[in-house]
């Protein structure tokens, strides 16, 4: 029973930190765009530029939300297995 | 099929050397004295392959046609040797092989992933390993804070944990724990980027192959998202990261001389002029 409910919490606890990453994610995305576009609108030549800078910008947001999923995977794993 | 997927991602084998010493954190317990054979054969793996690579391309390095493979290597470089040349130092070419160095294994290791490699549970994606990234990202920090007491001192080294210094002294006190938070959490953050991404994209294809086997109609979709999240995640998820990796790594060489640039500002408004150093160079505007 203690099992059940440890894993339950592990889960809601995962579940939990996705929503929360992928909302951070999505926004940090966004304003990295719209920067970019503001960027590029506002001086077309340095398109090329931005574009690098803007993807080293992304791999920076999203490698937050990958540690989410890859930490949220250890605890329930390690939860499920560690709690008796 | 299973070999197109990964083996199931988790724990790590634990190979112990001094029997099963650990610390335990929360749920997570760190093994301190042992290795864990996967990620010692696998990263092994990329190393041989990394140093193939390189002497491939050095033995036959010609300077008037150059070969595809020499030219992107020499990309490489020229694009690691001018970032340290902005963002460091013009003298500081020793952190050129450095970060070049962990930029092409990262990027090999990377690629490797590619392959199925599911054939033997001891070859696994190198990265996807918290041991692998960290002892990396702690030889960075280590020679970041070596690189950090050569260029500014022992005094200025420690100067530097009051970092904004144009704060008065009080406000600068109250930054002291910050900045020596930010010190510790660099290593950290700098290996959970890579082996989040790394393992969580080992974890993404072990889900799929799950989907797979689940109903033999998901079958046609689940092989689609497959070779496309594989495509993905290796090739851009993974040379991104190693990129990043690289470009952080010389980052944090260039925040090691933070207070000697700040120094010379400061003794360039009081009058007195250096001739051997460069002052900042001056951005300049185009229409």
């Amino acid at each position: 029973m203690n099992h059940a409910i440890a894993v339950a919490g592990a889960l809601i606890g995962a579940g939990l930190a996705l929503g929360g990453g992928a909302i951070g994610a999505a926004i940090g995305d966004g304003l990295g765009g719209s920067a970019t576009i503001q960027g590029v609108s506002r001086q077309p030549e340095a398109q090329g530029r931005l574009m690098a800078l803007f993807g080293i910008v992304i791999g920076l947001v999203e490698a937050m939300y990958f540690i989410n999923l890859g930490l949220g995977f250890y605890f329930i794993t390690s939860v499920a297995s560690g709690v008796q | 099929m299973m070999y197109l997927a990964e083996a199931a991602p988790g724990s790590h084998p634990l190979t112990p050397v001094c029997g099963d010493q650990s610390v335990s954190l929360l749920v997570l317990r760190f093994y301190y004295c042992g290795f864990t054979l996967d990620t010692l054969a696998s990263s092994s793996i990329a190393i041989l392959v990394t140093m193939a690579i390189a002497f491939f391309v050095a033995s036959r390095l010609r300077s008037g046609q150059p070969g595809k493979l020499q030219m992107v290597l020499e990309l490489l470089l020229g694009y690691v040797r001018s970032l340290v040349r902005e963002s460091v130092a013009e003298d500081a070419t020793f952190i050129v092989p450095i970060a070049a160095t962990i930029g092409l294994y990262i990027l090999v290791a990377n690629w490797l992933e590619f392959f199925p490699l599911a054939f033997s549970t001891y070859v696994r994606a190198a990265n996807a390993d918290l041991n692998q990234t960290l002892a990396m990202a702690l030889v960075v920090i280590l020679i970041v804070q070596w690189y950090s007491i050569r260029a500014l001192g022992f005094g200025g080294y420690l100067r530097r944990f009051t970092k904004p210094f144009e704060l008065p002294i009080w406000a600068r006190a109250l930054f002291v724990p910050l900045n020596i938070l930010e010190e510790i959490i660099k290593p950290i953050t700098l290996s959970l980027r890579l082996f989040g991404n790394i393992f969580a994209g080992v974890l993404m294809v072990y889900l799929l192959s799950l989907w797979f086997q689940a109903a033999i109609y998901w079958a046609p979709l689940s092989v689609v998202a497959l070779v496309a999240w594989k495509f993905f995640d290796v090739f851009f998820v993974g040379s991104l990261q190693a990129f990043i990796f690289m470009l952080l790594t010389v980052m944090y060489f260039g925040a090691a001389r933070e207070g000697l640039e700040e120094e010379l500002h400061a003794a360039h408004a009081s009058g007195s002029h250096h001739a051997d150093r460069t002052p900042a160079p001056t951005t300049t505007t185009s229409n």
